[in-house]
């Protein structure tokens, strides 16, 4: 009796150790964490892309429902009350005003830019040209520039820029049929900062509304939004309501049918103590193991631990009239030590994936079960009361009783199933692997609907062409990039590349800055070159002192820095030149490529890597699924493994084995026929249905039908069944695709594998 | 004084122009953009007289222009400096001293307003012509004028009017002056043109 205190005391003691460690966790969400650490520089690339970058600011707005011109009205009204908050880092929208510090910027320091040609012979032709233009059509457009920038300056760094060109209408970007006005919004937070996205994402809809009540006949006019950061806000609602909603029905649930079958709520809530302990323990080791803990693994490994909430079923539920628990706990324990030990095995695989998030659901599992089981065997008997019989429970047996009544017939059917599932799966056409990156995010279809609309009028097309070019430094990286425009300028004049976008094109290297400023002549020089050029042509040189006054002021002016720039041209050098371990990487866009053999070769040359993002993003999921498949079948032998180890016998290896293999073969070919592709989420759930349906046949296949513990093991079974139904059947009804496919594929699962089991762990009976 | 003279002049002036619009019952913008609309092929030379802030003299130059309804208009110059430029399904292409250079008409609202100005003259496309100006029509069928005050304030910003006179369905000039001072006179001999 001296036991009890001290074994309770050392579970509180370690609870407390838990749940102090779980709180001082980090617990991160971006999804760069959860995905391997190694891989090609392509692929961390992408996963830059991922996390932050440019393209993680963006914020895509949609103004529909009003005509045309309100849309507009309404477009200029938002921009501008939206540019005077400190949440935006620029605001488009196509209108007056949605280039002015981009512009601004590039017409201040046009001679630090670019470098002119300023002798005699340059500026003659600039002149001719410039005649030319006055006289074309856009003359007066043109014209009104000349005095300050005859030599085109201006014109030839806007060509050298690409920015996003979407159809105009009414003065501001629309939907070329004008069904929507369209906004560029980069936002001051990166999107995976949720915080700050919610608190943009409100004031963009406070503006709107705002700006609704000042645009006349705007009444019925509604504003979309979409981009990384909306996905992110949105995801973390549904999956908050999702949980909650969902968990608190599915709890509801399987309380309904334990209190069936107990007739007793103390015991209700002592069935959640090793589910509880198990959780805090995987908290902790993960933290203790990785230095943090990735939201996913919190979510998405509880579903893993589902199997915990069933080690109380059992010791409750098997616990013979008039007999202690100590002594029921006892009997089971060795079957339920094998069960939880398999599925540890099972998980164990994932342990060794590359990919950091597998690993840490890998331990988080382990963890949890080992912390969930041990509760059962330590803690429970000690909390339970005296002779507890679960008085609901004996009904629960029948359904069984009758399957094995009708065991011939039940055999037959079986192998007919299995046997039309491989057909089906061997005959389906079309690939079973979903290839879909979009499909693993956690979005629903509608939103990237709207997303890819909003993109292709914008004209904001994926980029899946690069050029790396790595850099020890900053200046090295800016000095690099330089070096290999013209190589790329080569490319797009012998039509192998439509275009590229470089870092030095927006910031030269101050070497460059430099050697431009050494270049400008000074000014008795210029305007000297500029009367010789200027000899014969109706020029007005006096009219040109803005240009020469330009010119001194660029010979003498401080060199520009990052500090220089503007937030949207800031922004988007920092996503063409990112920091990459101890050094930099350039990263800068590829357009139209239609050669990719012949810029890989000129690139090479250089010193830069040609790479096509698409294939990263391709290989990273191949990996990923080839890894799940991997896992899948490592832990499918590991948990083989143990239950020989375990049994000792091949023939009660089978009887175990067997079941849990046409189970997931029937579940395969069910998905799959109802449509749905294979993901990786299905195969973690392909591993769940064997860890959870394992201890099933276990329990069959150690107790002999006949014998008084027959009908309370085979009631806890299906006890235990029907609340891993009834949970995550509940789960396949959530919008998150995670919780959809698990769900799905765990509840049709593990139910086969219920019938399986009665039919085929079953002994003969005494 | 003096200015108010003359106003009241101009407010004379217009009121007897709106009468002799007025006198020949029957005619007016949407009769102007008939006529117009129905030649669906031109050629004619012009002459263009050019003055800005940064020329010294007048800039005169000479070349051919060409239209095919709708949307084709290009702009042959062959003195004092060849370039050209081609209007083509509201894609610009300019080609100047070696260098060519394309975009399309809409990226520019300022752009978008002057090329608009001359091809919704040419076509009669009353309703792309009132996208960028108010239009005023004066004179009769036989000698009209029309006069374009931008309604886009970026167009606003550089273009003060443009006067298009004309005969008929044919335009024999383009008048375009800018804020900064500078105009272009344009006159047109029409070589050949074609009805349907």
């Amino acid at each position: 009796m001296r036991r009890k205190p001290l074994i309770l005391g050392l579970w509180l003691a370690l609870l407390a150790g838990c749940a102090v460690i779980a709180a001082r966790t980090s617990y991160r969400t971006d999804m760069g964490d959860f995905l391997p650490r190694a891989g090609s520089p392509a692929q961390r690339l992408l996963v830059e892309q991922v996390n932050g970058g440019a393209a993680a600011h963006i914020l895509l707005l949609s103004l529909s429902g009003a005509p045309a011109p309100v849309l507009a009205a309404l477009s200029q009204s938002l921009a501008g009350r939206l540019r005077q908050q400190p949440e935006f880092l620029d605001v488009l929208n196509g209108g007056p005003g949605s280039f002015t510090g981009m512009q601004d910027y590039f017409w201040n320091n046009r001679y630090l830019l670019t470098a002119p040609d300023l002798s005699t012979a340059g500026l003659r032709n600039a002149l001719r040209n410039d005649l030319a233009q006055l006289s074309s059509p856009l003359g007066l457009a043109v014209g009104q520039g000349l005095s300050a920038d005859p030599t085109g300056a201006m014109q030839a760094l806007l060509n050298g820029f690409s920015m996003p060109a979407p159809a105009m209408r009414d003065g501001v970007w629309m939907q070329p049929n004008g069904s929507a006005a369209l906004l560029l919004v980069h936002t001051k937070a990166p999107g995976f900062n949720l915080d700050a996205q919610q608190r943009a994402q409100d004031a963009v809809r406070a503006a709107f509304a705002k700006a609704l009540q000042a645009v006349p006949g705007a009444g019925g006019a509604m504003l979309q939004m979409s981009g990384p950061g909306v996905f992110a806000v949105q995801s973390r609602d549904t999956t908050r309501q999702d949980v909650s909603r969902l968990s608190a029905l599915a709890l509801l649930g399987a309380a309904a049918l334990l209190l069936f079958a107990y007739r007793s709520p103390r015991m209700l809530l002592l069935g959640l103590l090793p589910i509880l302990t198990g959780g805090l323990a995987a908290t902790a080791a993960v933290s203790l193991a990785f230095g943090f803990v990735h939201g996913i693994t919190l979510g998405f490994g509880v579903t893993l631990m589902g199997e915990s909430l069933d080690y109380a079923v059992y010791l409750f539920t098997q616990a013979k009239q008039g007999e202690a628990p100590a002594a029921a706990l006892a009997r089971i324990w060795p079957t339920l030590r094998l069960g939880a030990l398999t599925s540890m095995a099972g998980f164990c695989a994932m342990l060794f994936s590359s990919f950091i998030g597998f690993a840490q659901l890998g331990l988080f599992s382990i963890a949890g079960l080992a912390g969930a089981a041990a509760t059962t065997r330590f803690v429970l008997p000690l909390l339970m009361p005296g002779h507890f019989f679960a008085v609901g429970a004996a009904p629960l047996a029948r359904p069984i009783a009758m399957l094995q009544r009708h065991k011939r017939t039940g055999h037959a059917v079986l192998g007919l199933a299995a046997l039309a599932a491989i057909a089906a799966l061997a005959l389906h056409r079309g690939g079973m692997w979903d290839s879909n990156l979009l499909d693993l995010s956690p979005i629903p279809a509608a939103q990237q609907r709207l997303d890819a609309s909003l993109r292709a009028g914008l004209g904001l097309h994926g980029q899946r062409y690069f050029a790396l070019i790595p850099a020890a430094s900053v200046q090295q990286g800016l000095q690099r990039s330089q070096a290999v425009a013209p190589v790329l300028d080569a490319l797009v004049a012998a039509g192998k590349l439509g275009g590229y976008s470089l870092p030095s094109a927006i910031l030269p290297s101050a070497q460059t800055q430099r050697a431009r400023q050494q270049a400008l002549p000074d000014d008795a020089t210029l305007r000297a070159r500029f009367t010789q050029a200027a000899a014969g042509l109706p020029f007005n040189i006096q009219a040109f002192q803005p240009f020469f006054t330009a010119v001194a002021a660029a010979r003498a002016a401080p060199l520009l820095t990052q500090a220089s720039l503007p937030p949207a041209l800031a922004l988007q050098v920092s996503s063409l030149l990112n920091k990459a371990g101890r050094g930099w990487m350039v990263m800068a866009p590829l357009s139209g490529v239609r050669d990719p053999a012949a810029i890989a070769h000129a690139l090479a040359a250089v010193g830069a890597q040609f790479t096509n993002l698409g294939q990263a993003a391709t290989g990273l999921l191949q990996n990923f699924q080839a890894q799940a498949v991997t896992l899948a079948v490592a832990g499918s032998l590991a948990i083989l493994l143990l239950l020989w180890l375990g049994l000792r016998a091949w023939r009660a290896v089978l009887a175990v084995a067997a079941p849990l293999a046409v189970a997931v073969l029937l579940t395969a070919a069910l998905l799959t026929l109802g449509g749905a592709k294979l993901s990786i989420f299905m195969v973690a759930g392909f591993l769940l249905i064997i860890a959870i349906g394992s201890n099933y046949c276990l329990f069959f296949a150690t107790t002999r039908p006949g014998t008084a513990e027959w009908p309370r093991a085979a009631a806890a079974i299906v006890l235990a069944n029907f609340c891993t139904v009834a949970a995550y059947g509940l789960l396949s009804f959530s919008r998150i695709p995670v919780l959809h496919d698990i769900g799905r594929t765990v509840a049709i699962g593990t139910f086969l594998v219920l019938l399986c089991s009665a039919l085929l762990s079953t002994r003969r009976s005494a | 004084m003096i200015s108010g003279l003359s106003l009241r002049r101009r407010a004379v002036l217009l009121g007897l122009l709106a009468l002799t619009a007025q006198a020949k019952p029957g005619w007016g913008l949407p009769q102007l953009m008939a006529a117009l609309a129905a030649t669906r092929s031109a050629t004619a030379s012009f002459t263009e007289r050019d003055t800005s802030p940064v020329l010294s003299a007048p800039l005169i130059s000479m070349g051919t222009l060409t239209y095919v309804a709708p949307g084709y208009l290009s702009k042959q110059t062959a003195t004092p400096v060849s370039s050209l430029f081609t209007l083509r399904n509201g894609q610009v292409t300019l080609m100047e001293g070696g260098a060519t250079r394309q975009f399309a008409l809409d990226e520019d609202p300022r752009i978008a307003g002057l090329v608009e100005a001359i091809r919704g003259t040419l076509a009669g496309d009353l309703p792309a012509l009132q996208r960028y100006y108010s239009l005023t029509l004066t004179g009769s069928a036989a000698a009209w004028r029309l006069r374009l005050v931008p309604r886009n304030p970026a167009l606003a910003a550089f273009v003060q009017s443009v006067a298009i006179g004309g005969s008929q369905g044919q335009v024999t000039s383009i008048d375009t002056l800018s804020t900064d001072g500078a105009e272009s006179r344009m006159s047109i001999r029409p070589a050949r043109a074609h009805a349907p």
